[in-house]
């Protein structure tokens, strides 16, 4: 059903019911004061049916408004008890302490209407089984109602007359509504000390009322239940009763004073944007929220005002757009998302202040990630210097090392043992040959001349010569590239076919190198056994950072038993 | 008697070619090792009067081998970099030569 629709039911069914309570009062053969009491309780029951039917409509997933309905409800029905029909009569006096359950619930709940303690929902339980169970055997057993003067009509719910029995078990229904009532006060009163500051706010006026009215109905319940005092029972209960019809009157004032919030926190954020002063603190004064932050977005992703990525979390987030697009948002107090049309308005208002801190956020970013890639490239640098210097000292020095001993042995025995000389000078050329071609595969891996002289395709067509494996070079362009461009590129597809010739025991590799979308898309593929972790080993790792250095990206597809795809983007105007 | 020695260094081309130098002059080579758990192993149980020990061993560097080695046996440390490139030595340390160097006058120059 539609809220509209459900308000409306709601709403007709309530007004039915007071219209019925208002005809009992006023026809009373038995009330006292008739004038006066049909008078005030039309008066409460009324304005907690129309402010909560206001608040229902406001907030429908807000529980406020159906408790406050609720509890307006139950006040008429209670006052059905004054009717002269011995049916009405008796439901009214079945139902009479029901409003004292919604009244409890509702101050606990207020602004959130969620009872997240376990405690609390135990004891709200507790005062329905109460009243239904406890006080509902004293009605079956025919409660007294002697004290009421006048013509009392009969109780129809009665199956045994004993007035004795049912004033035991209405006195100790009092007695245990006067206990849960006062555990709800105490709970209320904590849950309000650790509130964040935005609850605190918004629950005021309505929280103050409550809590001096369900201490007001415990008080009375308990002194009622022991029958200690008549003129103490009269007092309480009257401040109880005067708190309880100040209840949705202090609902309305909270609002105008948000109202009024509103208003002046919008013109407050205005001012203290014209005065240059840190829009974050002036949303969070505006707010009333001291822990509100404010992220920007940026390229899909979320940014504090460092350029720090950040997480959004679930609840608490108010997206702030500007023509359309979302430039930011703002995180606040979860109790702020019962009223979004505020914190919408306050960010409507400084949606130009947050773009122009989005803009800053953006270029902290950009600054940190040039600061980040500047040591990336320092460090891949000196990687590379390291590897570079333990290649030469494990391969060519070592070789010429040994040539150098064994020319030097052999001219010591070139004139005493001249064969033995001449197997020592074939084993130096042959270690001079080892030399050289370690010597010229290390400048290849420091920066092919081909690549240089040539450009990117004969390079690869170079490189894929060298590979002891199958590999089809599918694509690669004509035209030059920018040198970082074909740099990066080709250390792509030489690192990614050494690993397929080390590690992926494949029949058969595929390059290509296409131009697309201002990028320069390099894939090599394999039919080998996949499972590369691109964390593991140093090459690709290396990779990946050297082309972050020049805004590209590397992705390694490697499901196990099919293959390996290394796919690098980079950017290439 | 021939003075004894234990080659420690990883790469085989070089334990092969100082093998041969160090007993064409006069010297007993009478262990090599790849590496430095097996110098030591092969130090306390061949007891050299020389370890021949390379710096940039793979594990245990020859710097910590030397600290790690039995009294005993005159420790000389060699390296395919020269003396600039490996700063001041200590005991245990006998000496150095460069792996280009090495021959047996350079090696009695640094027992002497």
């Amino acid at each position: 059903m539609k809220l509209r629709a459900q308000l409306w039911l709601v709403g007709t069914a309530s007004a039915a019911l007071g219209v019925l309570a208002v005809v009992a009062n006023a026809t009373s053969d038995h009330g006292q004061l008739r004038g006066l009491n049909t008078a005030l309780g039309t008066l409460i029951g009324a304005a907690f049916v129309v402010t909560g039917l206001y608040a229902w409509s406001r907030r429908p997933e807000n529980r406020v408004g159906k408790l406050m309905v609720a509890t307006g409800a139950a006040w008429a029905l209670s006052g059905l008890s004054q009717a002269n029909a011995p049916l009405l009569f008796s439901i009214g006096l079945l139902l009479s302490p029901l409003y004292i359950v919604f009244v409890t619930w509702l101050v606990f709940v207020f602004p959130d209407g969620r009872v997240e303690s376990r405690l609390a929902r135990w004891l709200l339980i507790a005062g329905f089984v109460d009243v239904f169970v406890i006080y509902g055997v004293a009605v079956l057993l025919d409660i007294d109602t002697s004290y009421i003067n006048g013509r009392v009509p009969d109780n129809v719910f009665a199956v045994a007359h004993a007035p004795g029995v049912a004033n035991i078990f209405g006195n100790t229904s009092a007695g245990i509504g006067a206990v849960i009532v006062a555990g709800i006060v105490v709970l209320a009163v904590r849950r309000r000390r650790t509130a964040s500051a935005v609850v605190r706010h918004a629950g005021g006026p309505v929280l103050s009322t409550g809590l001096v009215c369900l201490t007001a109905v415990s008080i009375s319940l308990a002194v009622g239940s022991s029958g200690v005092s008549d003129l103490a029972h009269g007092i309480v209960s009257s401040v109880a009763l005067l708190a309880f019809l100040a209840l949705p009157f202090a609902y309305l004032i909270g609002l105008l004073r948000t109202h009024y919030a509103r208003a002046g926190a919008i013109s407050g954020i205005l001012g203290a944007l014209s005065d240059r002063a840190a829009l974050r603190d002036a949303l969070a004064e505006a707010l009333g929220d001291p822990t509100l932050r404010l992220v920007y977005s940026s390229g899909g992703r979320w940014l504090d005002r460092d350029g720090h990525a950040v997480e959004l979390p679930q609840r608490g987030v108010t997206r702030v757009e500007r023509e359309g697009e979302c430039i930011g948002a703002i995180l606040h107090d979860p109790a702020l998302d019962d009223d979004p049309q505020l914190v919408e308005a306050v960010a409507a208002a400084a949606a130009l202040a947050l773009e122009n801190e989005r803009l800053e956020a953006e270029l902290r970013a950009r600054v940190a990630e040039l600061q980040e890639s500047r040591s990336k490239l320092i460090e891949v640098s000196m990687a590379e210097r390291r590897s570079l210097e333990r290649d030469l000292h494990d391969g060519a020095q070592q070789r010429l090392v040994a040539l150098s001993v064994q020319v030097g042995l052999a001219k010591r025995r070139l004139h005493s043992d001249p064969a033995g000389a001449e197997e020592l000078l074939d084993r130096a050329g042959g270690e001079l040959k080892l030399a050289l071609e370690e010597l010229r595969e290390l400048a290849r891996g420091i920066h092919p001349a081909i690549l240089t002289d040539r450009g990117l395709s004969p390079a690869l067509q170079a490189l894929i010569d060298r590979v002891p494996l199958e590999v089809d070079l599918a694509d690669a362009p004509s035209e030059r590239l920018p040198a970082p461009v074909e740099a990066a590129a080709y250390f792509v597809v030489a690192e990614s076919l050494t690993n397929v010739a080390k590690y992926a025991k494949a029949g058969h590799a595929y390059v290509s190198v296409q131009r697309r979308n201002g990028h320069a898309i390099v894939e090599v593929r394999d039919d080998g056994v996949g499972g590369a972790d691109p964390q593991a080993g140093t090459g690709l790792r290396g990779l990946a950072e050297r082309l972050t250095i020049i805004d590209g990206r590397l992705d390694v597809v490697s499901p196990p038993g099919h293959g390996t795809t290394v796919r690098a983007e980079i950017p290439c105007a | 008697m021939a003075t004894t020695v234990l080659i420690v260094d990883d790469h085989p081309s070089f334990r092969s070619v100082a093998r041969m130098l160090l007993e064409t002059e006069g010297y007993e080579v009478i262990g090599e090792a790849p590496d430095g758990e097996a110098a030591l192993t092969l130090a306390a149980e061949l007891r050299p009067d020389v370890v021949l020990l390379d710096l940039g061993l793979p594990g245990i560097d020859g710097f910590e081998v030397a600290r790690r080695l039995p009294a005993g046996p005159a420790i000389v440390l060699v390296s395919s970099r020269d003396a600039r490139d490996i700063g001041p030595l200590s005991e245990p340390v006998k000496g150095f030569i460069a792996k280009g160097d090495l021959s047996g006058d350079a090696l009695r120059e640094v027992l002497a």
